[in-house]
């Protein structure tokens, strides 16, 4: 199981209406692993998805060091590590069967059982029925269930989710919520999990970074200790929610 | 439960309304065209405008002494010569300009140039080359074409958003295997689409290359009717095409679309 160290990451973007450059994020450094569940929470603009894509490789080019038990992020493809994205929007293949969707990501996950997973993972969010339709045929709730299953079924060292729920009614949100916890449990996953969503941070993480300011910076980073399964009506949780919400309102200046 | 029938057909009762859509409805639309056809070579005279009836036993005759096989098939062979042509050249040209940024600024001017140039510029070019041939035919038709072609595919790859990409990269997925299976699915409807738009520019160039230079095909045959001025050939000849039109759309590029875009949902209004 791989463990992943953010040590001084700054980023900028070249934009027109910045006469050189805007800087999104600075001097952000952590660490995490050993199956820990990690928020980065902030309002949007705060550089949270991009620090996102600069773990997940996508974006290249930032200052500072970015490893996966000492890969660097540019060399993680080479070396094996996986990662598992879940994104805002479920991204499947259209033209591929909910199945044939989790097979093209298995099929070069290099794991002898990749066959199996995808029907192991199917099932394990409960879509086995729905092996053979198409995305389209399923609802954005049911979508995004098999783009969890893709992220899990990879076997990932590193879980990464961009807002996964956002788009969702709240009370399909609670249900993929709680079914996200199970399956976080079963398998022991380390997740990054981007939300602004205070209380969505609180019921599912148990360690919260906040980035705020301009350019993003680490304001609070503090474990969540509250016990599993939790509860939506939690007053302790509430609280804690409450508490946050301020933290990040205060961090937008 | 009475209402409920109206409200709730049964798939059988469905299926039937969708069938009689796809055959009664075009087969409606056809009898007012022929009608209107009919009212008009009424009003104006069979001099000026022949009705359906002669139009088609002028038809009759022509299949009859083999004038339509022995014009019609020199035709479609230019056509489809003059389509791959352009289609190869087209989809290449369009795909590179929609995948890289460089190439795109180096072969725009070019594209546009070839597009504004007058098709009969092309050919009267290519019967100057190449003399009064097939080859000089299938040039110029390519030649007329391909910017059409290549300007629809280009702008299909460019509006392809690199998310599904992404997602492939973050697991894993090779270079190779993101462009044969993540990016070309998506940029075979435009493909299609301007194939489809190509077909028919092609065929229109066609009837012109031999209208100009060549001593048989549709178009030669149109001319010829067009100077001893017998219009009742002229419509006979017209309707042949289109009917040959149709029969394509209905039994080559419909299915086929239909095929490789079976995974999406119907739209329905």
């Amino acid at each position: 199981m791989a463990s992943i160290a953010v040590d001084d990451v700054s980023k900028h973007f070249i934009s027109r209406a910045h006469a050189d450059r805007l800087p999104v994020l600075q001097n952000i450094s952590f660490t995490g692993g050993n199956g820990q569940f990690i928020c980065l929470l902030g309002r949007s603009g705060c550089g949270k998805s991009t620090l996102l894509s600069l773990i997940s490789g996508l974006d290249e080019e930032f200052n500072g060091k970015i490893n996966f038990d000492g890969v660097t992020v540019a060399e993680r493809q080479n070396a094996g590590v996986r990662l598992g994205f879940v994104f805002q929007s479920p991204r499947l293949l259209p033209w591929k069967t909910v199945r044939d969707n989790l097979l093209f990501v298995l099929r070069r996950s290099g794991l002898q059982d990749w066959r199996e997973r995808a029907d192991l993972w199917l099932e394990r969010v409960g879509l086995k029925d729905f092996a053979k339709a198409y995305p389209h045929e399923l609802s954005g709730g049911m979508q995004q269930r098999v783009s969890l299953a893709r992220a899990f079924a990879v076997d990932p060292d590193i879980l990464l989710m961009d807002e996964p729920f956002s788009g969702l009614d709240e009370f399909t949100g609670r249900a993929m919520r709680t079914e996200l916890l199970d399956l976080w449990q079963q398998t022991g996953k380390t997740v990054l999990f981007v939300t602004h969503n205070c209380f969505e941070a609180c019921f599912l993480a148990n360690r919260v970074i906040v980035l705020g300011g301009q350019p993003g910076r680490i304001v609070w980073d503090a474990p969540i200790d509250l016990d599993h399964p939790r509860d939506y009506e939690d007053p302790d949780l509430f609280r804690l929610s409450v508490k946050l919400t301020h933290v990040v309102m205060e961090s937008a200046a | 439960m009475g209402g409920s029938v109206l409200e709730y057909p049964p798939v059988v009762m469905r299926r039937l309304i969708g069938g009689l859509n796809k055959i009664v409805l075009p087969g409606i639309s056809l009898v007012v065209l022929c009608g209107l056809w009919e009212v008009a070579a009424l009003i104006l005279g069979a001099r000026y405008l022949p009705g359906p009836v002669p139009t088609a036993a002028r038809l009759a005759e022509l299949f009859a002494t083999d004038q339509v096989f022995s014009n019609l098939a020199p035709t479609i062979l230019r056509v489809l010569g003059g389509f791959a042509v352009a289609e190869v050249l087209g989809v290449i040209v369009g795909v590179i300009m929609g995948l890289s940024r460089s190439w795109e600024k180096f072969l725009e001017l070019g594209v546009m140039v070839g597009l504004t140039i007058p098709s009969l510029c092309y050919i009267i070019l290519c019967f100057l080359w190449f003399g009064l041939n097939e080859l000089a035919a299938i040039v110029a038709i390519g030649l007329t074409t391909f910017p059409i072609i290549a300007i629809n595919v280009w702008s299909g790859v460019k509006s392809i958003d690199s998310q599904l990409n992404d997602m492939a990269w973050t697991f894993g997925i090779s270079r190779r295997e993101r462009i044969f299976k993540v990016i070309a699915p998506q940029i075979t409807p435009y493909i299609v689409a301007a194939a489809r738009y190509g077909f028919g520019v092609a065929w229109k160039v066609t009837i012109f290359v031999e209208l100009m230079g060549l001593t048989n095909g549709v178009g030669f045959q149109l001319n010829y009717s067009f100077q001893i001025f017998d219009m009742t050939s002229v419509f006979a000849w017209t309707l042949l095409f289109t009917i040959v039109m149709l029969v394509l759309e209905l039994a080559v590029f419909k299915p086929t679309e239909q095929w490789l875009f079976r995974w999406r949902p119907e739209v329905r209004a």
